[in-house]
């Protein structure tokens, strides 16, 4: 397994798309809770508003709260480490790379280990980055909570895990199209598109929840909206409740569906030409 | 002494076309085994079986009387069909990831690969940079990588211009020398009837024949005899016994024995006593070319 992490970062580490997804990431994960924080502190100013509005939102960048916030609306930034999952699969095709690596010696085990070692990978250091932008809210934010920070800790694996099973879905399409622009663009289309309208059809045209069963809604509904959207009425109460409540539910189905994913492409690299 | 490859009933479908019927043959330590065949008659697919990019339909191979595996390809440097490589990386970090993979070479053995494939002013340079005949330069330098003893190459000279071409035979024949296996697949007959010792010729999928080169372009004895008077040599000829046939070859005239049976003194002796004088009296080899003509064309 080391070894195979050893060969992935010989592989990686002079890839231009690698780093300036990276770049990418580290500037949108902070900008975009820096812009939701901007909204909280511009809505919490004023004297009389401003008391209503901390009494609903609290501070959702103060801790513990940052570790859900942050989680949640960065999880809306996978598509940018997906790009790259779909291209590193993808440029093994275009280069065929995929076959000179077994001809070199690699077992067609390996090789897909090595593609799951680049998800984890890359799955890590976005969690990383996700964590260090939530402190670091957390810590500028509010200086009389920092007790609190080791409160709902909880959303560091569950980020990670959720960001682990949607760039396996990206794995996926990149590993059976094999085409960059095809995959990339049945990802867009169904994660931003299809999941949305699917989800919202259910909901409120059909009157039931099977929307939740969508590929990335499994994994969505691991990180809910943070917890002030559940002050906003009677029936936001009951539903953040209720998705809080469904969290277990969606991590099992969750690692359920992306072991199923990692085994269907250990066995189709098995038995398919190169 | 055990092959190095033993191939036996491989075959292999593309849909409802047959890429390979039931082929077999043995490959022999220390040869360089030609793999003949126009295109589309199944070499790269066969290369690609016994390095594990394609499946067989059945039929199995044997490397090192071992049955195939990602430890034995480690043993063997390959270059099959294109050189794969990673555009963005350079000549070394390519060869750097081949060396991960095989465990065949270290840093230093990189720069005399590249050194012998003449690269080593470019060695920085990233892959996408390089011409046609720089790729599949560093495809060879990759297969020599450790300098293994058996070398599978598909069609090496691709892309390489006369130079290139000659100094990549003169290495296969160094390589042939110092007693490595060299599994070679090539259109190009010239090529292989320069530098391999054994071949296997294929046809649609089908194997035609396979063994040392000698063995399988003698079938039957050629003699080129010439003198002044051709029509008086040719009626002389035509009442030798022994012979088959015979052919006009320009000012000369092919005499076809069966194969260790043509016996140049007779001949010599049996034209001298009906009157002729011969000015040329030669024992031949068939080309290769003629041999696979024969066996290929329908």
């Amino acid at each position: 397994m080391l070894s195979l992490i050893k060969i992935e970062w010989l592989k990686i580490k002079k890839y231009p798309a690698f780093w300036w997804m990276l770049v990418i990431v580290a500037l949108t994960y902070p900008s975009i809770n820096l812009m939701f924080l901007n909204v909280y502190e511009e809505i919490s100013k004023g004297k009389e508003m401003g008391a209503i509005a901390k009494m609903l939102l609290g501070n959702p960048y103060a801790f513990p709260e940052t570790w859900h916030s942050v989680a949640f609306f960065s999880s809306f930034f996978i598509v940018l480490p997906a790009i790259l999952v779909i291209m590193l699969i993808t440029n093994e095709y275009n280069y065929k790379t995929h076959r000179q690596n077994i001809i070199d010696g690699w077992s067609r085990e390996n090789f897909i280990t090595s593609k799951l070692c680049d998800v984890l990978i890359i799955s890590t250091i976005i969690t990383i980055v996700y964590a260090i932008v939530a402190a670091g809210y957390g810590f500028y934010t509010d200086s009389k909570t920092f007790y609190r920070w080791a409160e709902q800790l909880e959303y560091i694996p569950l980020f990670y895990l959720q960001t682990f099973a949607q760039l396996t879905l990206a794995f996926l399409l990149g590993y059976l199209i094999k085409k960059a622009f095809i995959a990339l663009g049945i990802y867009f289309f169904q994660y931003l598109i299809i999941e949305n309208i699917g989800v919202s059809w259910f909901k409120y045209k059909v009157g039931n929840d099977l929307g939740r069963f969508f590929p990335f809604e499994i994994s969505d509904r691991i990180v809910p909206p943070p917890a002030f959207i559940g002050n906003f009425g009677k029936d936001a109460k009951a539903g953040y409740e209720k998705a809080v409540a469904a969290v277990p539910e969606h991590v099992i189905m969750t690692i359920i569906l992306t072991a199923a994913i990692w085994f269907i492409c250990y066995r189709v690299h098995k038995k398919r030409d190169l | 002494m055990q092959p190095i490859l033993s191939i036996q009933g491989v075959s292999k479908n593309y849909g409802s076309i047959q890429a390979l019927n039931s082929v077999s043959f043995e490959v022999p330590q220390g040869c360089v085994f030609g793999i003949l065949g126009p295109n589309g008659s199944g070499k790269t697919t066969l290369l690609s079986i016994i390095l594990d990019i394609l499946q067989a339909r059945s039929g199995t191979y044997s490397w090192f009387g071992k049955p195939g595996s990602a430890d034995t390809r480690k043993l063997i440097g390959s270059l099959l069909e294109t050189p794969n490589f990673y555009h963005y990386l350079s000549a070394v970090d390519n060869l750097n990831i081949t060396h991960a993979i095989s465990g065949r070479g270290d840093a230093a053995d990189i720069d005399r690969v590249l050194e012998i494939v003449k690269l080593s002013a470019r060695k920085k340079s990233k892959f996408k940079t390089y011409s046609l005949g720089m790729k599949q330069r560093l495809a060879i330098a990759a297969a020599l990588l450790g300098n293994p003893d058996v070398l599978v190459f598909d069609e090496p000279t691709n892309g390489l211009d006369p130079v290139g071409i000659a100094e990549i035979r003169e290495l296969i024949k160094q390589l042939a020398r110092d007693g490595k296996t060299i599994i070679m697949a090539s259109h190009l007959l010239d090529e292989v009837e320069k530098v391999c010792t054994h071949v296997a010729i294929l046809k649609k999928g089908n194997l035609l024949t396979a063994g040392p080169v000698d063995e399988v372009l003698a079938n039957e004895d050629i003699v080129e005899v010439s003198a002044q008077d051709t029509v008086k040599l040719k009626q002389v000829l035509a009442s030798i016994p022994g012979h088959t046939h015979l052919k006009e070859e320009g000012k000369a005239i092919q005499l076809f024995f069966p194969i260790g049976t043509a016996n140049m003194e007779d001949i010599n002796r049996y034209c001298f006593n009906q009157g002729i004088t011969l000015n040329q009296l030669l024992l031949k080899k068939k080309s290769l070319e003629t041999k696979f003509f024969e066996l290929t064309n329908d």
